[in-house]
């Protein structure tokens, strides 16, 4: 009878370690697979294929002349932003565009040039989850751009982060 | 008794060892964990091969040639300056672009320094390439190499300019390497710039932003004529004798056969007014009418009181360029 209790606990357990090993699989694909395609997003959609009343074609920030290039990507109108040191638009433009890109139960970030321009004040929250996180990952890619067309001024090559992670 | 419980006991043994066996066979099973590990690994590699071939795909598809058109633009700049500077025209335009193109000198003098101007600091290609190396080393951990072989600059359309650098590149990182060797080419307007011929024919006392004309070629009259020297526009006419804009950096006042620009002098800005010359710029300076007033029309006609002395007294036309304007005789006579 001990012994097949014994069995049967071995056979529990190590059942359960497996399993559990396949989870943890898991949650570092998913992670990644975010923070990549949160980038590939902002690197590969251009703003006149944006469809956003904020910050696409004819929006605000267009009629506002924060932005003048129909085919800027949005990691470009990100670094352009910051090279002209509109910071805080910078921040709403990502906001705005990554709404819901994200599922909820991750936080992100997105640094330009080694400056933290998605969320500018992280709370309390956000800095104790990304502490405490047990998998972080981040993708960076390099950007640059032109500010001005005549004079051909390039702004960069800035490197771009994004930081995913589970609250 | 004794001997049932014995027996029972040795066969419970068994459960254990079959449990054990089962475990074995399940972690033989998820040997293929290797498996998955191993697969992991490749799937970084080409994450990682991915991630720098987009990045090489950058460099060749738009960095190079954002880089290239900017550097372009503040080279012609400086050269108009140095031009302005020395009061003299270039040598050899070619050699003196790719020389301030990739360095930021000429004749070996940071050409800023002579120019008084900060135009070409952080805007060659060798500083965009450092620039580069040192961004790219820092977010994706490869070195990048680019050595820039040669640069010419040339027109093919009146109003651009061409240029067209030979780069070498090596992108080096731990899973693979990507060497290249690549021709980029982009193109500049060249409205804006100052043009070198008045500066150096002037010594900088009379100055002329190139500016597009946008009368059409068959919408010429004399109050367009007025305008276009009013304003110092510059026209292009098809196979007309006019060089092009870069062939007014070295002084060649030769054909282009595809983009010669003209403007006309005006007589107000040089000394003397009256000259028996065509006011047509190229003509002009290299007096291909001095002194031959026969051919020459005075764009005035006291008879009627039309033409154009009433604002630029002096100004003259050969035959060619009076038809080419569309004047007629209500408002010119034969300059003698």
């Amino acid at each position: 009878m001990l012994d097949a209790i014994l069995g049967l606990f071995i056979l529990v357990v190590g059942t359960v370690l497996i399993a559990s090993s396949y989870i943890k699989v898991h949650e570092s694909t998913q992670v990644g697979f975010l923070s990549n395609d949160l980038l590939s997003f902002f690197s590969n959609t251009k703003i006149r294929n944006l469809n956003n009343p904020y910050a696409g074609i004819g929006g605000e920030l267009w009629v506002q002349g924060d932005i003048t290039d129909a085919d800027n990507s949005l990691l470009q109108q990100i670094g352009e932003l910051y090279a002209v040191n509109k910071i805080d638009i910078a921040e709403r433009f990502i906001q705005n565009i990554s709404k819901d890109a994200v599922p909820p139960q991750f936080n992100y970030e997105v640094w330009m040039d080694g400056t933290l321009i998605y969320p500018q004040n992280p709370p309390v929250a956000h800095v104790n989850s990304k502490q405490n996180t047990r998998l972080l990952l981040v993708s960076r890619k390099l950007t640059f751009g032109i500010i001005n067309k005549t004079t051909s001024s390039i702004w960069g090559p800035y490197k771009a982060e994004v930081f995913v992670w589970e609250k | 008794m004794g001997k049932m419980m014995n027996r029972l006991r040795k066969k419970g043994v068994f459960f254990t060892f079959i449990a054990m066996g089962m475990m074995t066979i399940f972690i033989l099973l998820f040997t293929s964990q290797a498996d998955v590990s191993l697969q992991k690994d490749n799937q970084a590699v080409k994450t990682r091969i991915n991630t720098i071939n987009d990045y090489v795909n950058d460099l060749e598809g738009r960095y190079f040639e954002s880089v290239l058109r900017a550097s372009t633009y503040k080279s012609i700049l400086s050269l108009v300056f140095y031009i302005n500077e020395t009061g003299a025209f270039l040598e050899k335009l070619n050699a003196s672009f790719q020389e301030v193109l990739i360095n930021g000198t000429i004749n070996n003098v940071p050409i800023d320094s002579i120019t008084k101007k900060n135009i070409t600091q952080n805007n060659t290609l060798t500083y965009w390439s450092n620039e580069l190396s040192r961004t790219a080393n820092d977010t994706l951990n490869v070195n990048t190499t680019i050595v820039i072989n040669n640069a010419t600059i040339f027109q093919k359309k009146p109003w651009e300019i061409d240029s067209v650098v030979s780069i070498n590149y090596t992108v080096k990182s731990d899973v693979a390497e990507w060497t290249k060797e690549v021709s980029v080419a982009t193109s500049i307007g060249i409205e804006g710039f100052y043009d070198p011929y008045y500066i150096v024919n002037t010594g900088s006392l009379y100055t002329n932003q190139i500016k597009m004309s946008s009368v059409e070629f068959n919408k010429w009259s004399i109050s367009q004529t007025r305008e276009h020297l009013r304003n110092g526009t510059y026209v292009h006419w098809e196979n007309s004798d006019a060089p092009n804009f870069l062939m007014r950096f070295d002084n060649k006042m030769e054909k282009s056969s595809c983009c010669g620009i003209e403007s006309l002098v005006n007589p107000n800005a040089v000394s003397p007014s009256d000259q028996i010359e065509s006011y047509v710029d190229y003509l002009f300076w290299t007096h291909q009418y001095n002194p031959r007033c026969v051919d020459l029309f005075n764009i005035n006609n006291p008879d009627t009181g039309g033409g154009l002395w009433d604002e630029f007294a002096y100004f003259k036309l050969d035959f060619s360029h009076f038809t080419l304007y569309n004047i007629t005789s209500q408002d010119a006579v034969l300059t003698c």
